[in-house]
Order: structure tokens, then C-alpha cells, then sequence
């Protein structure tokens, strides 16, 4: 489906006042830009300046997200990373009107936001975000809420698989096995006990339109499941993993690379599905061990032990789990396919090597 | 001061008054543009990465012209060169070389097919004359530089054609004549370019005398004089020399009756591969070569390995010769003053109590076989004749890049003694060239490029799609004549999609990574060029130094460099 305003005036006006491309050679072209910076040919929503660590994957899908989304967009924002490191008061990172209220409840902030638009005879898009805290924990029967009320809103949770914000206490999306300040690996136990919580099934328990999961590794993957979530009218759902290089104890560089190694031993599977089946896989072109994963993370430093005879138990334990991933959503590729987990990373000359023709 | 309300929000954007480029504490990303492997593998200094990057946009012509920048003869050294840049290309620790001579040699086909203009302009009419003596690649490659530099070039060849060992000692097979002359005649026919034929120096000319008439003096005169050989003091009486036989049988299409038998073959170099395949092509019964070389392998060092091209080697063995590497002959047995067999040895390079490696012959190890000719190819110096003073021992040895050996007089090719192939003559004249050029102008030498060498664990391979190398098709071994060439062309297509497999090693591809995966919004991406040649400049403003980007960029052209530099 076309994004849906495309063609409204409002949608010009905004593209005008943000300076992006036109969208059709009618459209007339913003004014000249200033600065290097307005003359970006993509839009701004999540600007320069916010105070997120260094090499944040959180901040960078976010970013991601909004270029896509934007500029006909308003936010609701759960308490967490995101919302504190994007408005240290007075200033504000965001470009889009954009509502923080508390924890628990941007899905129910976003809903109300989605009911004024309509009452107005608007249709501004209601993004609605937090975290995994915010999303798998506590703001979960809010997000429940608001999918079975059926509102027009595109909810994003950047998944960290930790409480960030408040020092790195597990939430119920932190994988087995991983260390966190309240789940920490010693004598007692190799990190976390329990599993990451399968949130993608009972969301798709609701019977929405679209729910997905994305990768900040795969950009393109993941505008994509953005754009094509925009253009659907009811609730969508998108579950983004955004390594954290201070919580999973890695180098702020890696980031991506912690993030593709995630996909590629099938840990993180990405995968759409609609009104709750499944239509699109990310293949896997050669499922790599998930140790090359682990290794590069310090809250998995425990697993990599050679004088602790649980660690290869627990090793095998993740093994196991991202084995029972491939095996569960059939994500073991079948040869070269541009769109797999390897082919979606090609570029060349110019740009990315998928999606063109 | 901002004054702030009860009810006042945010503005939007506002956070760009908050500097986060002042988190970066000790790295800062930078764009750097190192050597592609291949350009700093390639001795006449072509940046292949460069012209690839034109290919890649379809644009065949400027990718020809951006070549001949540095190499005038590209269907010449597409169908000779020994390719060191394919040994160093980076995509050979991925899925194979790029098949860079394979293109070259496209390239330098289709300039003289379309009629391409080299980028040069008449020079002017008061502009400096440069004289060159000799016409091989070396002073061809000088005159093209220096007509391309502004200035003119007269070239003394003592033959009666231009073309050096390409014409004279390069057999067709390899280099036919039509695709030399194609390249030499348009390279000659430039305006400021004065060939004279016949005229030697030593004979018609001095150096001295050149100098007092020139500008500059551009000596290229290869090597001609044959290095002694004997085998323990014994020289048959009927020795014919490798090259001379080479050279005798392209001008009148014969060998001795001798080479209708078993031939043995001594040295290593390319005139040792070219006559053996000749001999082996004119009928003889077996011929062997015995090198003191190591044949390509897992086992042999680099600087062992025999050196020739490596897919002549491949073909010879194809076409049946006979090669016994790591060894010596060490002794004749002569039947009066004609040989009848020859003792072998086995040697290798070992390095000594000083650390220098040399030859040990193992004893124990020899054996004795019949031939019928025995061919010595062990090289050639500088004829002596016209150059008193100016040698050092049995070659030029300039102590500087340009070959400078006295005050405007340049030395360049084969007559430096650690030469050898003609993409090094042709580096060689563009240097010389380059100096002389500055010199004229008043200024000093041009500055050596020091840039780094992009090697490949500098390079994301994450990000380029597997792709094999090009495969080209050969004359069959029972189709190859004296004339016909041996290694087929590639068409336009193949060019094309052998030009998309380059990883663009060092130098940025706009891939828009760092772009697209910048979390702080710092990579800008620029319509005009930015000042180092992209599209992308770091605003930092507010880079905070993660390194995500240059972790993430394919081509290594992002580097983290320390905050204070
Ligand atoms: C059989 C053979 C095969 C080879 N195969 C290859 C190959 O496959 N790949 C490769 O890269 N290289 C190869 N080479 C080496 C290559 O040919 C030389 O490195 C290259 O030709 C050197 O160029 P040059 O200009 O220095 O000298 P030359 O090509 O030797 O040219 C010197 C010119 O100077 C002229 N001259 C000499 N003295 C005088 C004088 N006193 N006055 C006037 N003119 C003079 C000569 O007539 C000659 O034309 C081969 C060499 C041989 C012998
Ligand atoms: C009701 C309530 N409980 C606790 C907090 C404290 N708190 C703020 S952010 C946060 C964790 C956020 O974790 P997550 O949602 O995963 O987002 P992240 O910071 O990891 O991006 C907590 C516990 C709060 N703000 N409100
Ligand atoms: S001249 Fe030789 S080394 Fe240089 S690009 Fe051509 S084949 Fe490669
Ligand atoms: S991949 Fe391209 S740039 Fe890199 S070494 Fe090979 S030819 Fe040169
Ligand atoms: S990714 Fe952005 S913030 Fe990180 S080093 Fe590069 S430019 Fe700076
Ligand atoms: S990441 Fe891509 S666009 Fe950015 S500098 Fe490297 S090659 Fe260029
Ligand atoms: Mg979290």
C-alpha cells in the first residue's frame, strides 16, 4: 500500500518546512537550505544532540525509525532511554510533537492521541514507544489494551533486553543465561534463569493487522517493515533489537556487528507476521554458532569460562534455543537469496544491493 | 538565558545546542583514502581501484583515460604483465583476484578500436625538448609522459622500429603485432613525439652531446649485451644464447637444426619460458627446463618463485615442457666441442651465517642426461659501449625514484639492474618524466606517495556479495601456431560485471553506510564532493567517537585516528 498521505498537503507543508526531497516532481521543492545539516535528503526526526551513550542501538533505530515514519507523525514515549536521553528539559531531540507520561503507559497515552486525531478529522500516524521494560513488563496491558481496542497506532519497543535506564536490571525480554545487576552469574546461577519471554506470539495472539520484528544490522529490512506498518490502518506492532554497548558489556563499535551476529545464529529471528500468521522470514544463509555471538558481549563473559563446567551447558542451552528458532520459523535459507541474512547487507557502488533492480 | 514557564515546552530540534562532539575522548573517525593493494602492487603505477570505480558506472571511456593517466599501453600490458596487482588484489583472500589484466587489456582494445584521444594537448611550440634513447616501453612510456606533462619528446631507437623487446623478442602468441602496433603508432602519432630510427647511440650519438642539445636526457636502452655463461669453465662451441635465438626466429622464422632434438633450457625468466615453448611448438623432441627456482606453491617462498608470468607457466606445462625446478647444471658432457648430455643438481636457496641467502648445491644428488642443444637463459646487461661513466658495474643504479644518475640525466627500464618487466619500464617513464618536468619548472621532485596500503582485514567484507572471477577461454593446446594468441579476450559484459566485483579497497563507494547507521545523526551526506573527494562529511559537532562507522564501512576509507591528531 502507497504511505497514505502522500498527496495530502500537510504532508508537503511538512516536507517543505524540513527541508526533504519532494515527493513527486508537482510537489515544489523545499527553500533553499542553510546548513549542510537542513539539506539532508531524509528527514530529521530524531536529531543531533540527544545524550544517549556511545554507539546506542537504541538511539540508532529510533533515528531510523523516525526517517521512515516521519514527518506526519506524533509520538507517545515510555519512561526509559529513549525518552531520557532524548529531552533533557529544556531541549528535545525530537522534531514531531512527542508526549512522555510514565512507564507503563505510552500504549494508552497513544491511544488517546490516535481518538483526538480522529475526532479532529486528522490522520497524523501515532507512533507509540519504550522499551523492553516498558513493553514486555510493565506496559504490557497497556500495548495489550490497545491493540484489542483496535486504534491506529504503529507501536515500537527497542529492545536492549534490559531495564537500561536505571542500571541494568533483567526485565523479562533479557535472554537466558545473561548477566544483569539484578540476575548477575556467579556461584549461584550463570545469569538469568528464566527465557526470553516470546512477546512476537502473544502479540500476534491479538489478531493484528502487522506485527514484525527488525534488526538495526538490517536498515533497509527494517524501514521497510516501518513504511509498510505506516500504510496499514489498526494497530502494528514493531519489535527492534538495539544492542546496548554499556548493558551487554561490548565495544561501542560493534554494535552492528553484536546485532547481525544475533540474526545469523538465529537468536533473534526476524520474522512479519499478519493477522497473526506467519507471511515473511529473514532466511539465514549460514547459521553461524551462537558462541561467535555471545563472545563478543560481557554479560555473556561467564559462558566462555573454562574452568566452570556449567559453561558449556549453557552454551549449548543458547544453542539449543536459536536451533529451536530456525526449526520453529523455518529460517534455514536455501542457497543465494539477496533478501537472507547475508544478502540484505550487500552493497554496492551507490547503495545498498537489495531491493534494487 | 531561556526564560521557562510553568506551561513552556520543548522546542523541537532544540537538542543540536548540545554539543555531544565534546564526549569524544580519545578516537575520531576520519575518512582516509590508503592504496588499493593492486595500486601499490602495480609497478607502472596504475590506481586500478580508480578506473574499476568508472566501470562501475559505466563509463568505459573515462575508466580508459583515468588508466593511461598512468599507463600508456594498457592492451600491451593486458596481454604481458605479470600481474603482481592479482597476486596483491584483496578480493583473493574472498572468492578470487579480480582479473584486472583481463580488463586492462579490454580496455586498451576498445581506446584503439573507438579511436579514444589521449588526454594530452599539443605542446607548445616554445616548449622544452626532452631526448630519449630507445623505443622500447620504457622511453615510450617517457615521450607519452612528457608530451602529457606539456613538454616534447624525441626518441632515438638504433633499430629500424620502435617497440623495444615487445617487438623484437615477444613472441605473437602472446602479443600479436597488430595489438602492439595499434597501441605504439597512437601513442607515436601525438603531436610533440619525434621518433628517429637507425640512430644508436655510441654510434650516431653521445650522451654529452644529447645533453648539450636537450632539456633532459632519458636514457632506455635495455639490455643487450648477453651475461657470460659456462658451466665450470666449459662453453660449447655451437652456444646459442636464449634471446638470441628468440630474436633470430622472429625475424627469419628458424632454429638451428640442433633444437629438432632434446633440448635442455637453463635459467628462469620469461625469455627461458618464450624459447621453450617455441622449440617445443617447432618440433623438438622433449625440451626440459632446469631452473634454479622454485615452481609456484604452498612450499615455495615468494622470492623463490620462479619468475614469469604465471599462467605462461601453466600453459608451457600444458603444452608438454618439462620443468626441473630447484636445480642446477653442473656439469657438460661434450663430445668434442658439441654437447651430448648434461649433469643435473639439486640446489636451493639457503641463508648463510650472515643471513644472506645463496645457493647450496646438495651433493649426492646429480644425474646425467642425453641432450642434443643446451640453452642458456641467464639474462643480460647493459651494453657498455655508449654509457662509460655513466654505469655502475653492468647496470644503472640510481639512487633516487625518478632514475635521476646526473644532473638531467635519467636512466629508466631494464638497463636498472632490478627491473624486468614492462609495466616497471613503463612506471619507470613516468617518474623520470614527472622529475624532469618539476625540475624544468623550478620545482623539487615530486613528492613519493606514503599513503598507507589497504590490506584486507581492513576492509567489512560483510558487505559485498560473493562473486567469481571471469573466466577467460584459451586456445587449446593442439590449435596454438606460432601467430595465433593463446589467451582469448573478454567482451564488454564480462568487463562490466569483472569491474562490480572490486571492493573499491581504501577509497569510499557511497554506500551510505555510515550514513545510515551514524546513531548520533554526525555522517552528513553531501549533493557536491566534500573537500577529500566523497559524498559524506563528519559533523563533529556531535560525533561522540563510537566507531560504529568505521567498523561498519566496507572499504576501510573510514579510520579512527587519535582525538589530539
Ligand atoms: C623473451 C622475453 C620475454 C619477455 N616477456 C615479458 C613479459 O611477458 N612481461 C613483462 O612484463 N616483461 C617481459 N619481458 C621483459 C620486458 O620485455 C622488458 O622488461 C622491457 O621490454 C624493458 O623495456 P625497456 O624500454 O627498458 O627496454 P627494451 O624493451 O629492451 O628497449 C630498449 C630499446 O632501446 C634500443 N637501444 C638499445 N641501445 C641503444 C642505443 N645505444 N641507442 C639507441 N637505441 C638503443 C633497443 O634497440 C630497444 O629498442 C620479456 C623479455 C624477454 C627478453
Ligand atoms: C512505575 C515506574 N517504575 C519504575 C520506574 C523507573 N524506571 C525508569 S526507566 C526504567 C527502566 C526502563 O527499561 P526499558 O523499558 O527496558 O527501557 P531502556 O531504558 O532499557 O531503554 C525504570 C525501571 C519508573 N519510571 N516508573
Ligand atoms: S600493468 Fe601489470 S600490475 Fe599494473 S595493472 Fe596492468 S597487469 Fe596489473
Ligand atoms: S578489490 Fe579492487 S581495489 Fe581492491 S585490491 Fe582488488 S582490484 Fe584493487
Ligand atoms: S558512527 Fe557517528 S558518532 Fe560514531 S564515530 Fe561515526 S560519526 Fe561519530
Ligand atoms: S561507509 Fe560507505 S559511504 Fe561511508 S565512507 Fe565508507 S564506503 Fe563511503
Ligand atoms: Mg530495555
Amino acid at each position: 500500500m502507497a504511505p497514505r498521505s502522500d498527496t495530502s498537503k500537510r504532508l508537503s507543508e511538512l516536507r517543505m518546512k524540513h527541508g526533504r526531497p519532494p515527493a513527486s516532481p508537482l510537489e515544489p521543492k523545499a527553500e533553499k537550505a542553510e546548513t549542510l545539516r537542513e539539506a539532508q535528503p531524509r528527514f530529521r526526526g530524531l536529531e543531533s544532540g540527544h545524550r544517549a551513550c556511545q554507539g546506542c542501538g537504541e538511539a540508532l533505530a529510533a533515528r531510523l525509525v523516525m526517517e521512515s515514519a516521519g514527518p506526519d507523525v506524533m509520538v507517545a514515549n515510555a519512561t526509559g532511554c529513549l525518552e531520557v536521553f532524548s529531552t533533557p528539559w529544556p531541549q528535545s531531540a525530537w522534531r514531531v510533537p512527542w508526549i512522555h507520561s510514565l512507564f507503563e503507559n505510552s500504549a494508552a497515552v497513544a491511544s488517546g492521541m490516535e481518538a483526538a486525531m480522529k475526532a479532529k478529522g486528522k490522520n497524523t500516524k501515532v507512533l507509540s514507544f519504550g522499551g523492553d521494560g516498558g513493553t514486555y513488563d510493565i506496559g504490557f496491558q497497556a500495548l495489550s489494551g490497545m491493540l484489542e481496542r483496535h486504534h491506529n497506532v504503529l507501536y515500537v519497543t527497542y529492545d536492549n533486553e534490559a531495564y537500561m535506564n536505571t542500571g541494568i536490571q533483567r526485565s523479562s525480554s533479557t535472554p537466558h543465561a545473561a548477566t544483569t545487576t539484578t540476575s548477575p552469574a556467579g556461584k549461584e546461577r550463570m545469569g538469568k534463569r528464566h527465557l526470553k519471554k516470546d512477546l512476537l506470539s502473544i502479540i500476534a495472539a491479538h489478531h493484528i493487522p502487522y506485527a514484525a520484528s527488525a534488526s538495526v544490522a538490517y536498515p533497509a529490512d527494517l524501514q521497510r517493515k516501518v513504511r509498510y506498518a505506516m500504510g496499514v490502518e489498526g494497530p502494528t506492532f514493531l519489535v527492534i533489537h538495539s544492542p546496548c554497548p554499556l548493558g551487554w558489556r561490548h565495544d561501542s563499535a560493534l554494535t552492528v556487528e553484536v546485532a547481525r551476529r544475533a540474526v545469523q545464529c538465529g537468536l533473534f529471528p526476524l520474522v512479519e507476521l499478519e493477522r497473526g500468521a506467519l507471511t515473511n522470514i529473514m532466511p539465514i544463509r549460514e547459521p553461524r554458532p551462537v558462541a561467535d555471538y555471545l563472545e563478543l558481549q560481557g554479560r555473556f563473559a561467564h559462558l566462555f569460562r573454562k574452568d566452570d563446567y556449567r559453561a558449556q551447558e549453557e552454551l549449548d542451552h543458547l544453542q539449543a534455543l536459536a536451533d529451536h528458532n530456525i526449526e520453529t520459523y523455518g529460517l534455514k535459507g536455501e542457497g543465494l537469496d539477496p533478501m537472507d541474512s547475508t544478502g540484505m547487507s550487500h552493497v554496492r557502488r551507490g547503495g545498498p544491493l537489495a531491493g534494487r533492480s | 538565558m531561556v526564560q521557562l514557564t510553568r506551561g513552556t515546552w520543548a522546542q523541537a530540534g532544540t537538542s543540536l545546542d548540545f554539543k555531544t562532539g565534546n564526549w569524544r575522548s580519545t578516537q575520531r573517525p576520519v575518512h582516509v583514502h590508503a592504496k588499493a593493494a593492486c595500486h601499490a602492487a602495480c609497478p607502472a603505477g596504475e590506481d586500478q581501484q580508480a578506473w574499476f570505480a568508472l566501470l562501475q558506472e559505466q563509463k568505459v571511456q573515462d575508466a580508459w583515460v583515468s588508466l593511461v593517466h598512468a599507463n600508456p599501453m594498457p592492451g600491451v600490458t593486458g596481454r604481458v604483465c605479470p600481474h603482481p596487482c592479482e597476486t596483491a588484489c584483496n578480493r583473493t583472500g574472498v572468492d578470487g583476484a579480480l582479473a584486472i589484466h583481463n580488463v586492462e587489456r579490454w580496455l586498451g582494445d576498445e581506446a584503439v578500436r573507438l579511436g579514444w584521444d589521449y588526454p594530452v594537448e599539443p605542446p607548445a611550440a616554445n616548449a622544452p625538448t626532452v631526448a630519449i634513447v630507445g623505443a622500447g616501453p620504457g622511453g615510450i612510456s617517457a615521450a607519452y609522459h612528457c608530451v602529457r606533462l606539456g613538454m616534447k619528446a624525441e626518441i632515438f631507437e638504433a633499430l629500424p622500429e620502435a617497440g623495444g623487446l615487445l617487438r623484437s623478442a615477444i613472441p605473437p602468441t602472446r602479443l600479436p603485432r597488430n595489438a602492439l602496433d595499434g597501441e605504439l603508432n597512437r601513442i607515436l602519432d601525438l603531436p610533440g613525439i619525434t621518433l628517429n630510427t637507425r640512430q644508436r647511440l655510441g654510434r650516431d650519438l653521445t650522451i654529452d652531446g644529447l645533453r648539450a642539445q636537450f632539456a633532459a636526457v632519458l636514457l632506455s636502452p635495455g639490455c643487450e649485451l648477453p651475461k657470460h655463461w659456462s658451466v665450470k669453465g666449459a662453453v660449447p662451441a655451437d652456444l646459442h644464447e636464449g634471446l638470441q635465438l628468440l630474436r633470430d626466429f622472429m625475424d627469419h622464422g628458424a632454429l638451428p637444426d640442433a633444437a629438432k632434438g632434446d633440448v635442455i633450457v637453463h635459467g628462469g625468466g620469461n625469455t627461458a619460458m618464450d624459447i621453450c615453448r617455441i622449440m617445443k611448438r617447432a618440433g623438438a623432441k622433449s625440451v626440459t627446463l632446469i631452473t634454479a627456482s622454485g615452481l609456484p606453491g604452498p612450499g615455495t617462498a615468494p622470492d623463490d618463485i620462479i619468475n614469469v608470468v604465471p599462467r605462461e607457466l601453466e600453459e608451457a606445462q600444458e603444452e608438454g615442457i618439462e620443468i626441473i625446478d630447484h636445480a642446477t647444471v653442473s656439469r657438460l658432457i661434450m663430445k668434442g666441442s658439441r654437447v651430448t648430455g648434461v649433469e643435473i643438481v639439486s640446489l636451493k636457496k639457503e641463508a648463510g651465517k650472515d643471513g644472506r641467502k645463496r645457493r647450496v648445491e646438495f651433493e649426492g644428488t646429480e644425474r646425467v642426461v642425453s641432450v642434443d642443444m643446451v640453452v642458456p637463459c641467464v639474462g643480460e646487461q647493459v651494453e657498455p659501449e655508449a654509457f662509460e661513466g655513466y654505469l655502475d658495474g653492468a647496470y644503472f643504479w640510481p639512487d633516487n625514484p625518478f632514475g635521476r644518475i646526473a644532473d638531467r640525466v635519467f636512466a629508466i627500464g631494464d638497463a636498472r639492474g632490478n627491473r624486468g618487466t614492462v609495466a616497471a619500464a613503463i612506471g619507470d617513464g613516468r617518474l623520470a618524466a614527472e622529475a624532469v618536468a618539476a625540475e624544468l619548472s623550478g620545482e623539487a621532485d615530486p613528492f613519493a606517495d606514503e599513503r598507507p596500503v589497504m590490506e584486507l582485514d581492513g576492509l567489512n567484507t560483510a558487505y559485498y556479495a560473493g562473486s567469481s572471477r571471469a573466466r577467460v577461454a584459451k586456445l587449446p593446446v593442439s590449435e596454438r601456431t606460432f601467430e595465433a594468441e593463446i589467451e582469448g579476450p573478454i567482451s564488454r559484459s564480462e568487463a562490466l560485471a569483472e569491474a562490480q566485483r572490486c571492493l573499491s579497497c581504501g577509497n569510499c563507494l557511497a554506500c551510505d553506510n555510515c550514513w545510515t547507521m551514524c546513531p548520533d545523526n554526525a555522517v552528513i551526506k553531501t549533493t557536491e564532493l566534500a573537500m577529500d573527494g566523497s559524498h559524506y562529511v563528519f559533523d563533529y559537532d556531535y560525533c561522540k567517537g563510537c566507531g560504529l562507522c568505521v567498523q561498519e564501512c566496507p572499504t576501510g576509507y573510514i579510520q579512527s585516528v587519535p582525538e589530539t591528531a
